[in-house]
């Protein structure tokens, strides 16, 4: 099955009031498509990373929509995040943080995105149509 | 968010329960922060409850370690379910905090 949320950013709102919306559109997909319980945590996670860094970071700026879609496959479902905010391409915005630094050097920035970029398969981005869109696949499994 | 505590001569175990993600991980940190006290000569956080952690919820845990760290109160979390483990090990946090498998296993060796 394939299904399409349509998230508007509301000014002044935090954006981690999207959440909530976001979680109840993962697991309806994934209750009316049995998701196995791996795929459907993933799913979320990858989501609430990119969903918050979109609505975060400045990067409103122009930003009127964000549509996720999800696509049920074989044990893995196809993510899409279109929106039309400023042009971020989430696989090259930064290195990933050095995850190997000792506890006390260790800072939170770009954690999130190293989730995404770890956790997903077949990450494409591209920026088309003053849009950016992102697609990639999570697996259910190890 | 739900979270219970227990202390047991210095030994601070604190069981948080649910989801911890971008929508609650302030709330976390402040009953975490609340829950630990200067005079703990241990903390375990038994994450037994926590099937879901995102990048918000892994930042308050660093701050908890550190906090701690910097004070040189042994730390310890454990009890990972298969999917917190997985966003542990992805994060590097099972390097820089110490994981047990199992509660009993953190009171016994945590030191």
């Amino acid at each position: 099955m394939r299904r399409s949320l349509n998230i508007t950013p509301v000014p002044g709102a935090a954006a981690a009031e999207a959440l909530p919306r976001i979680v109840a559109f993962v697991e309806e997909m994934a209750e009316l498509d049995d998701w196995a319980p791996d795929l459907v945590l993933r799913s979320n996670l990858i989501l609430e990373e990119l969903i918050l860094n979109t609505l975060t970071h400045g990067r409103t700026s122009g930003l009127s929509d964000i549509e996720v879609t999800l696509d049920t496959g074989v044990d893995s479902v196809t993510i899409t995040v279109v929106d039309d905010g400023a042009e971020f391409d989430p696989l090259n915005d930064k290195p990933s943080p050095d995850t190997e630094l000792p506890l006390q050097e260790r800072s939170i920035g770009g954690l999130g995105l190293h989730l995404v970029r770890t956790m997903a398969e077949d990450l494409e981005y591209q920026h088309a149509d003053g849009k950016n869109r992102l697609t990639l696949v999570a697996r259910a499994g190890a | 968010m739900e979270l219970a505590q227990e202390r047991d001569s210095g030994t601070n175990v604190i069981s948080p329960a649910g989801r911890v993600d971008g929508s609650n991980s302030a709330d976390f940190h402040e009953a975490l922060a609340a829950a630990i006290a200067d005079d703990d000569s241990r903390v375990i956080l038994d994450m037994g409850g926590i099937d879901y952690i995102s990048s918000a919820g892994l930042r308050v845990l660093l701050l908890v370690a550190q906090r701690l760290g910097g004070s040189s109160t042994p730390f310890a979390v454990c009890s990972l379910a298969a999917s917190v483990d997985e966003v542990f090990r992805i994060s590097g946090f099972n390097q820089i905090i110490t994981v047990y498998g199992t509660l009993d296993e953190a009171k016994a060796q945590l030191a």
